[in-house]
């Protein structure tokens, strides 16, 4: 009874971990619901990227550039592009799951983004029992999947009805420039966030609507560049 | 191809990057090749700069000032706050603002 207490006790610690990212994350999802509400695409479709995806980033560029009537191809592949950080949150989390079985470690990966991450590594850190670090990750998963879904569910049920003289389409590319902003911290970031710009604005000539596939894709070859040559 | 299948193949393969260490790890323990990681860390910022550019673009593709004037601030505000909900919380009210005023 005693270890069936704490084992729920690790789960709520987890959901509890969880909570200050769910200030910033709760809003970007209503975003992203009220987005797909106003966006050319049907609803279901922009509601799906949040199971399926669960990655506002990449739901955030998927919506967008099939609002905007883009390639297919160049849809996956700038939204893919986003989630390649994700190669590095697997890698990140593979020594803390190797005992897990298959099954188990397939289901905890579907979960796998920025803030799982960070607090499920933590969590990890601080235990040296991983079954307490697998139960953490677990309440915290469990509570920001609820969240997402549920944000983006009330954003798209709500954007739908909402004027469109609040300039509402404005909102993701407001959003998207306030993250861009602190994570600029180097030459190499300015360089390549500038380089993307740039390749934006041309981008809009591009046929097909690769544009802006061109620009993230010209952007990260100049920070991959730039950094190599850094002393 | 349809939306929902646009939607379907970027879920796959987000899982795809999911799960691809945790495959690979079990047989290697040298890491990612240093050029995909540096790759991956200005992923977000290069990815969110495009995708913002080309909104602000169409949105004033019929020579509206107003989408540029509001990140504009926008970006003021997150650089003196250090904070990204600045950028909501500041752009909209000028996006409202600049919108009443100017024809």
């Amino acid at each position: 009874m005693l270890a069936l207490d704490r084992r729920d006790g690790d789960v709520t610690r987890g959901a509890r971990a969880m909570a200050p990212w769910l200030v910033g994350v709760v809003p970007f999802g209503l975003v992203i619901g009220i987005t797909a509400a106003h966006a050319d695409i049907p609803a279901a479709a922009g509601w799906l990227t949040g199971p399926l995806i669960f990655a506002g980033s990449a739901q955030v560029a998927t919506i967008q550039l099939l609002a905007g009537g883009g390639a297919a191809i160049a849809v996956v592949a700038a939204a893919l592009a986003i989630n390649l950080r994700l190669v590095l949150y697997s890698a990140t989390m593979a020594p803390h799951w190797r005992s897990l079985p298959r099954r188990t470690q397939a289901l905890a990966a579907y979960t796998l983004v920025d803030p799982t991450l960070a607090v499920g590594v933590r969590a990890y850190d601080s235990s040296a029992d991983p079954a307490v670090g697998h139960r953490h990750y677990l309440g915290a998963a469990v509570t920001l999947w609820l969240a997402w879904v549920a944000a983006i569910t009330v954003g798209l049920t709500v954007g739908s009805a909402l004027p469109r003289a609040l300039h509402l389409e404005l909102v993701i590319p407001l959003f998207l420039a306030g993250e861009v902003v602190p994570r600029v911290t180097n030459r190499a970031s300015a360089r390549a966030v500038t380089v993307a710009i740039a390749l934006a604005i041309v981008g809009r000539w591009v046929p097909l609507h690769l544009g802006t596939f061109v620009a993230i894709a010209g952007g990260i070859a100049v920070a991959v560049v730039t950094e190599r040559e850094a002393p | 191809m349809t939306p929902y299948l646009v939607v379907l193949a970027v879920g796959l393969g987000s899982y795809a990057f999911r799960v691809s260490m945790l495959v690979v790890a079990a047989r290697s323990t040298s890491g990612l090749p240093p050029v995909v990681e540096r790759a991956a860390r200005h992923a977000v910022p290069v990815s969110f700069a495009a995708l913002a550019t080309s909104a602000v673009a169409d949105s004033g593709g019929n020579g509206s000032l107003v989408p540029l004037l509001a990140v504009g601030a926008a970006v003021v505000a997150v650089r003196r706050t250090g904070s990204p909900h600045a950028a909501l919380l500041v752009g909209l009210p000028v996006v409202w603002l600049v919108s009443a005023v100017l024809p």
